[in-house]
């Protein structure tokens, strides 16, 4: 597996942008080229070959290493191949992915995977707010792709998310699903307070939730067969990063009735 | 010429079968006897695309591990002249026979390029309360019903390579054992996957000829093989002894799995051979001129 390898030389002066740099993208530049890519964000610009050791040949695979927190837009635009980040990543990461793989060994930012449309995120660590939520001008949060997150996530996420599934193994913070459209946010660890406000579609599944607006509805216990169909997909999509199944009855939450409604949460039964 | 396997004659002919468009759907239910019974009356009055307006037939049974819920299912298989034909099929076979079997819900049996609706007609059951899953590159609807949720996928796949009419006539001197040997040949082209024998039971008794004497008859009876008539129509197929003739037609999403069928089928007739009565084995066809799809007997024993 041939790719390339960025190690982040010192904690830079400014944020960096990885706005443009995808496997696919390198691969069609000489060393020369991507040496010479600006990744900073101020007026002076910084150049990839000064912030980052390069090393390798461009591939399939690009790993950055040493990563921090102020390293935004991480695999912003993916469409193929694997960014394998060794290290956190800063806000906006997968952004705007339409494909391929991004794996944060640590924990990632705000916003991610905005706006994304496929591809598959795995963040060893946590993430931040606003996970598959919408970024002010964009239409929609998520729409399509899976993102597992194996600690917490902030609050807000899947703000306006309209398709697309997002796996977590830890808690969710507050809001979860919030104007959400469509999609599924599965919380292994539990949702947080108040989950879906005005959300109009979509699934949130947890095994607790923290607190509950007035204006969701508890529609009983069912045994529903997609969420049978979910746990399948999951399976064979994800493997072992698959969530447990939920037991066979589940008691359905609808809302928000504060706008059309079509929207659930799932619990298990009791 | 024809050649003698197990004291069955076995005519050197062929089967002219045709072109047809073709898709396969799975049906799951809560139990297997569900899932049997909804793809059982989703299939009814489905033998012939001349009064039926489609073919249609249980394929096989899938256990929980091979459906998409986990749940037991059939797989059906639908045939029409064209795609066109098969759209009102597939939703008012769907929205009549699947959305309102208990229990039942409705997949892809097909993975192909081309594609057809499943769930475009039925989800509108739902009046606007239905919802959609995109899992992955599938769109799933759920539509509230009064047990629940009818799951239904939106498309499933659609081959217009499919193959509608392979045959083979069975002859024989006694009628009891051409049935029951008749049974024995659907029973081995029921394990052939991606075919099905659209007539009830599998065999057609009434085997037809192209045109008629009444005018608005597409096809009518085919005299040269009815033993009622041997002797008094200008020409028969029939020996002397030869009491009852019996039919087999087979459709298949390939022209592969037709032959396949074919071929097992044969060998079930001539393992049986003629300790039951069977006399002989033929085929029906037009000349030659009017179906794509020409299987020689000989070719497949």
């Amino acid at each position: 597996m041939s790719g390339l390898t960025l190690r982040l030389k010192a904690p830079a002066n400014e944020r960096l942008t990885f706005k443009d740099i995808t496997p696919a993208k390198l691969a069609a530049l000489s060393s020369h080229e991507i040496a010479r890519l600006n990744v900073g964000i101020e007026k002076g610009g910084v150049a990839l070959g000064d912030a980052f050791e390069i090393s390798g040949t461009p591939g399939d695979v690009l790993t950055v290493e040493g990563a921090t927190p102020t390293l935004d837009f991480v695999a912003f635009g993916l469409d193929s191949g694997t960014i394998r980040v060794v290290g956190d990543v800063g806000h906006y990461a997968g952004r705007k992915m339409t494909g391929g793989k991004l794996e944060v060994q640590g924990s990632a930012g705000s916003h991610l995977a905005s706006g994304a449309t496929g591809g598959m995120i795995h963040v060893l660590g946590n993430a931040g707010d606003n996970l598959g939520g919408i970024v002010s001008g964009d239409r929609f949060g998520l729409m399509g792709g899976i993102i597992v997150v194996e600690g917490n996530i902030g609050a807000r996420a899947g703000e306006k998310m309209r398709r697309g599934t997002v796996v977590v193994r830890g808690k969710t913070g507050a809001g979860t699903g919030t104007r959400m459209i469509g999609g599924t946010i599965w919380a292994e660890g539990g949702l947080g307070p108040e989950p879906g406000l005005m959300m109009r579609r979509g699934t949130l599944i947890a095994p607790t939730v923290d607190s509950l607006l007035p204006t969701f509805v508890d529609t009983g216990k069912h045994d529903l067969v997609i969420v049978r169909v979910l746990a399948r997909y999951l399976k064979s999509a994800l493997g072992q990063l698959a969530p447990k199944p939920m037991p066979l009855f589940v008691q359905k939450i609808g809302g928000d009735t504060a706008t059309i409604g079509r929207g659930e949460i799932l619990l298990p039964a009791a | 010429m024809s050649k003698t396997v197990n004291g069955v004659a076995i005519d050197d002919t062929f089967a002219e079968a045709f072109g047809m468009s073709g898709t396969g759907i799975i049906i799951t239910a809560d139990t297997l006897k569900w899932a049997r019974i909804a793809a059982t009356v989703a299939t009814g009055f489905g033998t012939s695309v001349i009064g039926c307006g489609a073919e249609c037939g249980i394929d096989k049974e899938l256990s929980p591990d091979e459906t998409p819920d986990g749940r037991p299912g059939v797989r059906i298989l639908i045939f029409g002249f064209s795609p066109d034909a098969l759209v009102p099929q597939i939703r008012n076979r769907i929205g009549q026979c699947v959305l309102t079997s208990p229990g039942s819900a409705c997949y892809a049996g097909l993975k192909a390029d081309k594609s057809i609706g499943l769930g475009k007609g039925p989800r509108l059951f739902g009046d606007g309360f239905q919802t959609a899953k995109k899992l992955g590159g599938t769109r799933y609807w759920r539509v509230p019903v009064m047990d629940g949720e009818f799951v239904i996928e939106e498309e499933t796949g659609l081959t217009t390579d499919a193959v509608g009419g392979g045959n083979m006539l069975i002859l024989g001197t006694d009628r009891a054992g051409l049935l029951e040997t008749a049974e024995a040949a659907v029973d081995a082209i029921a394990k052939v996957d991606d075919v099905i024998t659209p007539f009830p039971g599998g065999i057609v008794r009434s085997g037809s000829k192209v045109g008629a004497k009444y005018a608005g008859m597409f096809a009518s009876t085919n005299d040269a093989f009815c033993p009622t008539l041997r002797g008094t129509v200008k020409k028969t197929e029939l020996a002397p002894d030869t009491l009852a003739v019996l039919e087999i037609v087979i459709d298949g999403l390939t022209s592969k799995a037709v032959a396949d069928a074919m071929r097992v089928g044969l060998k079930a007739v001539t393992d049986i051979g003629a300790k039951r009565g069977v006399t002989r084995i033929t085929a029906g066809n037009y000349g030659g001129k009017l179906g794509q799809h020409h299987y020689h007997l000989k070719d497949l024993i």
